[in-house]
C-alpha cells in the first residue's frame, strides 16, 4: 500500500498503525536505491513528500527552526556557514533537491555530511509520534552503525539549528562532485568560545570529538592549542580501511583538516 | 498544525494508484504500479524513452526530468511521488518541432556523442539557467556536477550550455 498524507498527523497515525510500521519516505535516496538493487522491497510506504508543513523554515531569535523534511538545495541557503557548505557538498543538484536533512540523520550513515555539519551546531531533534513530542540533542541521536535513537513510530519533525555559532566544513573525497566522504569535518565555536569538532567516515557514526574539544575550550584556540588538539583528534576516532582509503590515511587527515578547519576559524 | 485534512489517498496492495499530474504540459491520468519509479513510468507507460536509467542509484543524471521546474532523479522517485506535480521530460523542451536553445546548441556544438547523457544534461541545464540566466563557468560545474559524460570530456558540453546562456540573455534585450 502507498499512503500520501497531507499533514504529519495522518502520517504518524498511519506509522503507529501499520502492522509493518510502515516505510517513511522522501527524497528516497537511500530506500529507492535498495529497491532499485534488489536489496529491499518495503510493503507500506508513507510518502511525506506531500505534507507542506514538513518543508518550512521559521527564523527564532539566534536559531533556525528547519522542519524535517527541508531538502540539501533548502539548507545549502541558509546563513548557517558548515551546515549550507556541507549541504552543497551532497551528490548533484538533483541529490540534493530530493534528499532531506531527515533522512541523512535517519539514515544514521557514518558518512552523513549532513548529520555530520549538525552535530557540531548542537542541533536538536525533535522526535515525534501518537505519543507526543520529545527533544533530543544530536549527539544523543546517533547509537551505533546505522542505529539511532528513533522509536519505531516516530518521525524526525524538526531539527533546530543556532545561528550564532561561528562554523565551517570540509570533505575530502576522491572526486570534487558526486562525492562520498574518505573524511569530512565540521568545526564551530559558540558564542560563549567553546569548540565543537564533528567528523565523518571514520567511526561506525558520525561523532563529536569531545577530548580535542575539551582541551581547546580549557585552553583557548591559538596555532599551539590547535595543533595539539589536531594532535587529539587522531587519538580519538576509530576509522577502517576500506575500499575509499585505509585506515591510517584517514587518521592523517583527519587531523590536517580539523587543524586547517580551526586555523581559517580563528584567523576570520 | 492544519485541522482541515484531505483524505489519504491510498492504494490497495495489488491495486494501482490513481496518479494525476501535469506531465510535458498535458494533464495526465494514470494507474500506476505505487513502486514502480517515475523513470520507469515514464519510459514504459507513457513511451517516454528520451529520459534514460543508467545507475538507477542518483549518481549519474541520465533520469533527470523537472519536477515543478526543478531537476530531479527520476530513478529515485516513485511515481505516485508525482501527484498533482508539473513534469517535464526531454520530450517536452522542443516547441512547433523547434528545438529548445540548449538543445539547439548541443547540436551545433557536437556536444554529443552516444547521447545517453544528453537528455540529462539538457534537463540539468535548463534548470540552472533558469534559476541563474548568467553563471560562471564555476556555477555551470556545480549546475551540471550531478552528471557524468563518459564519451565528451565535457568542453563541448560547456560550450554549448554558455553558447545558450548568451543567446537567452540576448532574447531577453
Amino acid at each position: 500500500m502507498f499512503y500520501q498524507p497531507n499533514v504529519i498527523e495522518e502520517a504518524l497515525g498511519l506509522k503507529a498503525e501499520l502492522k509493518d510500521g510502515g516505510t517513511f519516505i522522501a527524497g528516497g535516496t537511500d530506500v529507492v536505491v535498495l529497491m532499485n538493487h534488489g536489496k529491499a522491497a518495503p510493503e507500506n510506504f508513507i510518502d511525506l513528500t506531500h505534507i507542506p508543513e514538513l518543508r518550512a523554515i521559521h527564523r527564532h531569535d539566534g536559531a533556525l527552526e528547519l522542519a524535517g523534511n527541508v531538502t540539501y538545495a533548502q539548507a545549502g541557503k541558509l546563513p548557517v556557514r558548515c551546515l549550507a557548505l556541507a549541504s552543497l557538498s551532497v551528490g548533484g543538484p538533483g541529490i540534493r533537491e530530493l534528499g532531506t536533512l531527515a533522512g541523512n540523520l535517519a539514515s544514521a550513515s557514518p558518512a552523513g555530511d549532513g548529520s555530520t555539519a549538525l552535530l557540531a551546531l548542537d542541533a536538536e531533534v525533535e522526535l515525534t509520534s501518537v505519543r507526543g513530542a520529545r527533544r533530543l540533542p544530536l549527539d544523543k541521536f546517533f547509537l551505533a552503525y546505522r542505529k539511532t535513537a528513533l522509536a519505531v513510530d516516530e518521525m524526525i519533525t524538526k531539527i533546530t539549528v543556532p545561528t550564532t555559532y561561528r562554523s565551517d566544513w570540509s570533505k575530502n573525497g576522491k572526486r570534487g562532485a558526486m562525492n562520498i566522504s574518505i573524511v569530512a569535518a565540521a568545526v564551530a565555536i559558540t558564542p560563549k568560545k567553546e569548540t565543537r569538532i564533528a567528523l565523518a567516515s571514520v567511526a561506525a557514526t558520525p561523532i563529536r570529538c569531545y577530548k580535542a574539544e575539551k582541551f581547546l575550550t580549557e585552553n583557548g584556540l591559538n596555532a599551539g592549542t590547535i595543533r595539539q588538539a589536531a594532535e587529539i583528534v587522531r587519538t580519538e576516532i576509530r576509522p577502517i580501511t576500506d575500499h575509499r582509503a585505509s585506515a591510517d590515511y584517514k587518521v592523517h587527515l583527519s587531523g590536517v583538516m580539523v587543524r586547517r578547519l580551526l586555523e581559517n576559524l580563528v584567523k576570520a | 498544525m492544519k485541522k482541515a485534512r484531505k483524505k489519504t489517498v491510498a492504494a490497495n496492495g495489488g491495486s494501482l494508484w490513481p496518479l494525476r499530474f501535469t506531465l510535458n504540459g498535458k494533464k495526465v491520468s494514470a494507474k500506476v504500479q505505487p513502486t514502480q519509479t517515475l523513470l520507469d513510468f515514464l519510459r514504459i507507460e507513457m513511451g517516454l524513452t528520451g529520459t534514460k536509467g543508467a545507475c538507477l542509484e542518483g549518481e549519474c543524471g541520465s533520469c533527470y526530468v523537472l519536477v515543478d521546474g526543478r531537476p530531479m532523479n527520476s530513478c529515485l522517485m516513485l511515481a505516485p511521488q508525482a501527484q498533482d506535480r508539473t513534469v517535464t521530460t526531454i520530450e517536452g523542451f522542443a516547441h512547433n518541432k523547434k528545438l529548445d536553445v540548449i538543445q539547439q546548441k548541443f547540436v551545433e556544438c557536437g556536444a554529443v556523442q552516444c547521447g545517453y547523457c544528453t537528455p540529462g544534461l539538457i534537463v540539468a541545464a535548463k534548470a540552472l539557467l533558469t534559476e541563474n540566466p548568467h553563471p560562471t563557468r564555476e556555477e555551470f560545474l556545480v549546475g551540471m556536477e550531478g552528471n557524468i559524460c563518459r564519451c565528451t570530456g565535457y568542453n563541448k558540453i560547456l560550450r554549448a550550455c554558455e553558447l545558450a546562456a548568451d543567446e537567452m540573455g540576448l532574447k531577453k534585450k
